[in-house]
């Protein structure tokens, strides 16, 4: 399914590839793993390219040459900028130059028709909707490009001469679609020289299977409640009880089907020899939505503050500078997810909760007990998932009201959806807390050893067995 | 910790290797029994393909139609999906020992067109125009689904029905549901058992002022104890006991006439070669086919009855025959000619439009009706 983080656009016969498929799992990846690891060492990034390359044009063979142009630009603008580093005001015009290429690249695949729309609403213009299919993971790249301009600039790393190297930093397909959003300088050594051990292949592959495991059987089937209760929005049947069960369901499906492929991308950068930074931290065990943002896609906020927040002057020019500056940190953070005026809507409603803790709600909250700093935190994150959900705001404005009391309270239906649900739920709560991890690492190490792989090899068994039958399709000839 | 990093290792890698090789080495299977439908194949190579997106689709659609073990990874999952508490697997609730489908809320607009059709044809055929409208399990055995579990409102659906087309209803659903408690839907398919057409019978039967027949008439004979249907296939639950086949209408003196392949040949009211398949339920009257005609030479009264149906009055129309000199099935499905003509061609006086509602309500082709 198309999910908002990946903002793809599908198009009719156009499917990307997703790592929790069976040609990924069972062709791509397999096929991967022994080139890379047959070939020698220096030919690993050229390999890491190519094959990436293939990953990223499947089913969209045409979008290569964004990659390509994308990578051309900043490999160029970072040789140009060590070259002139002597004159600064030139460095920083290259580095302008290749944030205004970059984004510009990404405003018009991704916000043009966004633009077009609002911006025909004034009389007098008209600007025609193109209907551009989305480049897979430009969101991702462009910003992982500009980091690396930016970052040779600040010398936080040297600019990289080969492109091939540099090529691989920028489609490595393990965090290509989904993030983490990898800065330039925390691989820079990593893409010149990596150690590959078995034990580090071990934990990859853990890791890999823990995420595989969380989006196919976790995520993906909570999220057939809130499809099911959007449904129910839209029959009219929707209950109050039924709205917030179905809000609970897709705060859980983002949360695993993101920090899922966050995992997987993790864990495959482990088995190739890379650390990416982690992108989740047990978010749902927040006690403050300030708690919450620095536990949830951690490489996007520090992008942000790195990248935005510092260079408008972060919190050091005075109370109005820092609101104006974490106000446009917000409105981008909600409008990079998406062009559509309910992920603004999203943004800034994490703004006004995050200004409120920072300026008057601080000691309040930490008088209170922690039960009710974590529920007030959940609230507001769910309630925020709810306006994130639905793009159409009409809906989601009936939805909401639906839940503040437009419904009835309770139907049988909510029944029926506990219980078909409730145990999965219970599972998605507990996993959203540092308890399976603890309880594992409780286990002495002789237990360890033998439970992991096992518990790895069951995973992948009961995951693939959802994955063919996510396939599963019987001509049902009675109903056509 | 090194030698558990290469256990872990390996056995990744077997998995993933394993299963990689095992695939390319399995020979394709052109079609699936299982799920009643042909199997992609290896897609052609060509540089439009590969531009344009389809190659690579086609490429997904082959590896997963020929995966090794296909069939048996999707009963695992059905299971696993039990375990966690789930009742309903690709819309088919599972209810104890019975599958039964969901009939899902319908596109209003065909609803309507359809019922349009139907008052066409009353219109224009010259005799008793009669509706049936068979209601499925999740209506008749409601109460077998968990609690709560939502479906579509069939009664409400045939009350809607009768008035806005105006003509006499076969009152199916009180004749099912009196009987509710005996075994009159198949547990893994979403036909009627031949007990439940012996009740649908004796509506229609009812409903056009003939005799009833009586049960005590009948000996049933056991086609088949190793029935696993439709709902075997759609849902993905493969652990249930299989369903029983019966026949009781007895074949001797009844001369079929089908138009399976195009033009009139002579069929069979009972095909057992279906019963060497998945597939057994086309044994009745040999399945799908535009035309059938099942002549009863014992009855003398020159009575010819018209069915335009779906595939439950397969398992139906051998009752119908005992008390109709000929009985005419047409499915609208591979018939595309006038309906009504065909009537007045045919001197037939009485025609039952016979749907279930499920059917009627999704179906497309009930155009023809009004041609």
């Amino acid at each position: 399914m198309a999910f908002k983080y990946n903002n793809f656009t599908e198009k009719e016969g156009e499917q990307p590839m997703r790592f929790s498929s069976l040609p990924f799992l069972f062709g791509f990846l397999p096929i991967t793993l022994t080139v890379y690891f047959a070939v020698p060492t220096r030919w690993r990034n050229l390999v890491l390219l190519l094959t990436s390359l293939i990953f990223y044009g499947w089913g969209e063979p045409v979008y290569i040459g964004i990659m390509g142009l994308s990578i051309l630009i900043d490999y160029t603008h970072g040789m140009l900028v060590e070259k002139y580093r002597s004159r600064d005001k030139l460095a920083r015009w290259f580095v302008a130059e290749s944030m205004i290429l970059n984004l510009s690249l990404l405003g018009f695949f991704k916000y043009w028709d966004f633009f077009a729309a609002n911006l025909s609403l004034i009389p007098g213009i008209s600007i025609s909707a193109l209907g551009l299919p989305l480049p897979i993971g430009i969101s991702f790249f462009t910003f992982q490009t500009m980091s690396y301009t930016i970052d040779v600039y600040r010398q936080d790393a040297p600019a990289q001469r080969s492109i091939v190297s540099f090529g691989a930093y920028v489609t490595m397909f393990p965090q290509l679609v989904a993030g983490p959003i990898v800065r330039y300088k925390d691989v820079a050594a990593e893409l010149i020289q990596r150690t590959n051990t078995a034990s580090a292949f071990a934990a990859g592959a853990r890791r890999f299977t823990v995420g595989l495991a969380k989006k196919v059987l976790l995520a993906n089937s909570i999220g057939a409640l809130w499809d099911a209760e959007l449904a129910a929005q839209s029959a009219g049947t929707l209950t109050v009880f039924g709205g917030w069960l179905g809000i609970a369901a897709y705060g859980f499906q983002i949360y695993f089907d993101f920090s899922g492929y966050s995992d997987m991308a993790i864990g495959m950068g482990q088995m190739l020899g890379f650390h990416f930074p982690e992108n989740f931290d047990y978010p749902y065990t927040a006690a403050s939505v300030t708690e919450f943002w620095r536990r949830w896609h951690i490489s996007l906020t520090t992008w942000f503050r790195e990248y935005l927040y510092i260079p408008l002057g972060g919190s050091r020019k005075g109370t109005w500078r820092t609101v104006r500056n974490i106000f446009i940190v917000w409105f981008c953070t909600g409008f990079w997810h998406g062009a559509s005026w309910n992920f603004i809507l999203w943004g800034l409603h994490f703004f006004v909760w995050l200004m409120l803790e920072k300026y008057l709600l601080r000691e309040f909250l930490q008088k209170l007990p922690m039960w009710l700093r974590h529920g007030y935190t959940l609230l507001v994150v769910f309630a925020g998932w709810g306006v994130f959900a639905m793009e159409d705001l009409t809906v989601c404005g009936q939805y909401f009201r639906t839940c503040f009391g437009g419904g009835t309270l309770w139907s049988a239906a909510d029944g029926y959806y506990l219980t078909a649900y409730g145990l999965t739920l219970a599972i998605l709560a507990v996993g959203s807390t540092h308890w399976v991890k603890n309880g594992w690492n409780r286990l002495p190490e002789r237990a360890r050893d033998v439970l992991g792989p096992v518990l790895m090899l069951a995973g992948l068994v009961v995951c693939t067995a959802y994955l063919v039958d996510g396939s599963y399709n019987p001509f049902l000839y009675f109903r056509f | 910790m090194a030698k558990n990093g290469r256990l872990t290792t390996a056995v990744f890698c077997l998995f993933l290797a394993g299963l990689l090789i095992w695939h390319a080495a399995l020979p394709d299977r052109a079609r699936s029994e299982t799920e009643n439908r042909t199997l992609a194949q290896f897609p052609q190579f060509s540089w439009e393909n590969l531009k344009d997106g389809s190659f690579t689709a086609g490429m997904e659609d082959y590896f997963a139609d020929q995966f090794p073990l296909r069939d048996d990874w999707t009963g695992l999952k059905a299971r696993c999906e039990q375990l966690l508490g789930k009742r309903s697997f690709h819309d088919v609730y599972l209810c104890g020992n019975t599958l039964i489908s969901r009939v899902e809320e319908p596109d209003d607009a065909q609803v309507k067109k359809n019922l349009s059709y139907v008052n066409e044809f009353a219109g224009m055929a010259d005799g008793q125009v009669l509706l049936g409208l068979i209601p499925s399990a999740a209506e008749v055995w409601k109460d077998r689904l968990p609690a709560g579990a939502p479906s579509f409102d069939q009664p409400a659906f045939l009350e809607k029905a009768a008035e806005e087309t105006g003509l006499p209803a076969v009152d199916l659903l009180g004749a099912l549901a009196a009987h509710a408690g005996e075994p009159i839907y198949y547990r893994t398919d979403h036909h009627w058992t031949s007990l439940g057409a012996f009740y649908g019978a004796n509506a229609l039967l009812n409903a056009l002022g003939k005799e009833p027949l009586k049960e005590d008439d009948f000996t049933p004979q056991i086609a088949s104890t190793d029935f696993n249907g439709t709902l075997y296939s759609t849902s993905g639950v493969h652990w249930l006991t299989p369903d029983t086949i019966e026949y009781w209408v007895p074949e001797d003196g009844l001369r079929v006439t089908t138009w399976k392949s195009g033009k009139a040949e002579p069929g069979q009211l009972y095909d057992r070669s279906y019963l060497e398949h998945k597939d057994k339920y086309s044994s009745f009257l040999g399945g799908n086919q535009p035309l059938c005609v099942i002549q009863n030479p014992e009855i003398t009264d020159g009575s010819k009855l018209l069915l335009i149906r779906d595939s439950y009055s397969d398992s139906l129309a051998p009752f119908l025959a005992r008390r109709f000199s000929e009985v005419h099935l047409i499915d609208l499905r591979y018939y595309h000619a006038s309906p009504a003509e065909y009537m007045a061609e045919q001197g037939i006086d009485t025609v039952v439009v016979l749907y279930s509602v499920a059917n009627f309500i999704s179906d497309r082709n009930l155009v023809y009706l009004g041609r």
